[in-house]
């Protein structure tokens, strides 16, 4: 706590008076021109509880004190008293324009004295507690910010693995899926970034792009319940195999369901969305709950047109590959369902991102 | 002779100062400080060699002072020189108010002294 007060006056009986009244209370320090006091107050500004300033002095007076304090920002920290023999309501007011602490005239009164030069002790004193606790609390809300970043981080790719893992386990069921999985992610990202430009009623911004992108991976992961007999059967299934073939939304969606609860929220919810949803169509023709329009979460659309282009423009166990312009005209005109008109429309402006997107996996095939 | 009859003798306030310095071995202390202060010394020599802006700033120690110390007399002819002074220039009052602050200094000295004398 600061106990010095420093004294500055060019008489020293003013100076001697002002120590008798305050040095059983405080250490008092003295200077006798405002040259001295400046340097005192710059050397020992962590110790001084006030200043007590007389005004007239020769050289260095007390208002170029004060203009040096307020210039350096030390009156903010360091309170001062003016004790003045100076009588003009005119300087006092040109004190307190300097935001002194406290006026007072001579002659003083010693009880005076000591009780004003504690009361601006005392306030100061409040001020800086106040400022230290507040200081001390900024500091560890930040840490405990910091530690919040950390630990969302760690999550973030903690989500990551789990998504890549459960990804692996359906490239192991799936002969197909290896590139599929990565082309789709490629598709998906390439339709929410416009979707996010030219649509921004959906409200995606970077962070759920990367969820969804990410998510994407797990949209056939139902595919792990479905038997080979099925799955892997070249040609067209029966409507009971079909039936059991789209049963591999909602099965990923059980999977996902019981794995939510150690999962982020927002990851989980996307995660389930995609692998429930992904097959719905716009025109409430899909499946497995015949959801319609954008109560088909925006998310399972977006994956829904990337797998579906995927699918058209490689070959499957039971069909072969079309053509890039055949595919997208099959999209466009409904000829593989009903489509957001909105999500048709980034579509179309992407197709040359598509295309190459499509191309340049070709040529990783062949090389 | 106590302080109060040496505060009469300056033609000065002693409680006043008693009231506000509340001691008055305290009174005393600083009336011998006082009166062993070369600042009346200051105020001559800069009249005489016409630094007046020194000479003001000297007037308003001594009254400030006077002020502090309850002693009326010298405080109100000291108060009057200062305010003439004030503004750094000299006008043919200057003078004879140096006169009566001289007057009032020396009988302010006198009885001081006197006290200190007795005291020992």
């Amino acid at each position: 706590m600061q106990n010095t007060v420093l004294v500055v006056d060019d008489m020293e009986i003013n100076r001697d008076i002002l120590t008798e009244i305050l040095g059983g209370e405080y250490h008092v320090e003295t200077a006798e021109n405002g040259r001295k006091a400046l340097e005192m107050i710059e050397k020992e500004q962590e110790e001084l509880a006030v200043v007590l300033l007389d005004l007239m002095m020769p050289e260095v007076d007390g208002f170029a004190v004060l203009d040096v304090m307020q210039e350096k920002g030390w009156i903010e920290k360091i309170p001062v008293l003016i004790i003045s023999g100076e009588t003009s309501v005119k300087a006092e007011r040109k004190c307190f324009d300097y935001h002194i602490s406290d006026f007072i005239r001579k002659p003083f009164d010693n009880a005076l004295v000591k009780k004003r030069v504690k009361n601006v002790v005392s306030l100061f004193q409040y001020q800086r507690d106040l400022e230290a606790k507040v200081h001390e609390q900024t500091k560890t809300l930040r840490e405990q910010n910091e530690l919040l970043k950390l630990q969302a981080d760690r999550l973030r790719k903690s989500n990551t693995n789990i998504i890549e893992i459960l990804g692996t386990v359906v490239e192991c069921r799936d002969f197909e899926s290896g590139e599929h999985v990565n082309r789709v992610k490629g598709y998906t990202r390439i339709l929410a970034q416009r979707l996010a430009q030219d649509y921004p009623e959906y409200g995606l911004d970077q962070e759920m792009i990367d969820v969804i992108v990410s998510a994407s991976a797990l949209h056939d992961v139902g595919k792990i319940a479905i038997p080979d007999n099925i799955l892997l059967k070249p040609g067209r299934l029966t409507d009971e195999e079909f039936a059991c073939m789209k049963t591999h939304t909602t099965r990923g969606g059980e999977i996902l369901q019981n794995i939510r609860n150690t999962w982020d929220d927002e990851y989980g919810k996307i995660s389930y969305q995609i692998c429930r949803h992904h097959h719905e169509k716009y025109d409430g023709r899909g499946y497995p709950d015949g959801l319609v329009g954008d109560d088909i979460p925006i998310a399972a659309q977006i994956v829904s047109i990337a797998d579906v282009y995927d699918a058209l423009v490689n070959e499957r166990v039971y069909k072969d590959a079309f053509p890039k312009e055949e595919a997208f005209r099959m999209i466009t005109e409904g000829e593989c369902g009903q489509f957001n008109p909105k999500l048709l429309d980034c579509f179309r402006k992407e197709r040359r991102a598509f295309e190459e997107l499509k191309t340049s996996y070709d040529h990783m095939d062949n090389d | 002779m106590t302080t109060k009859e040496c505060y009469d003798l300056m033609g000065a306030d002693y409680e006043d100062v008693l009231g506000r310095l509340m001691s008055e071995k305290l009174v005393r202390k600083f009336l011998y400080k006082f009166a062993d202060a070369r600042d009346m010394g200051e105020l001559q020599s800069s009249l005489k060699a016409q630094d007046y802006e020194t000479a003001f700033r000297m007037a308003h120690n001594l009254k400030g002072v006077c002020a502090n110390l309850g002693i009326k007399k010298l405080g109100a002819s000291s108060s009057e020189l200062c305010e003439e002074l004030r503004g750094g220039q000299c006008t043919d009052r200057v003078e004879p108010m140096m006169a009566a602050v001289q007057a009032d200094y020396d009988m302010t000295l006198a009885a001081i002294r006197q006290l200190q004398a007795e005291e020992i």
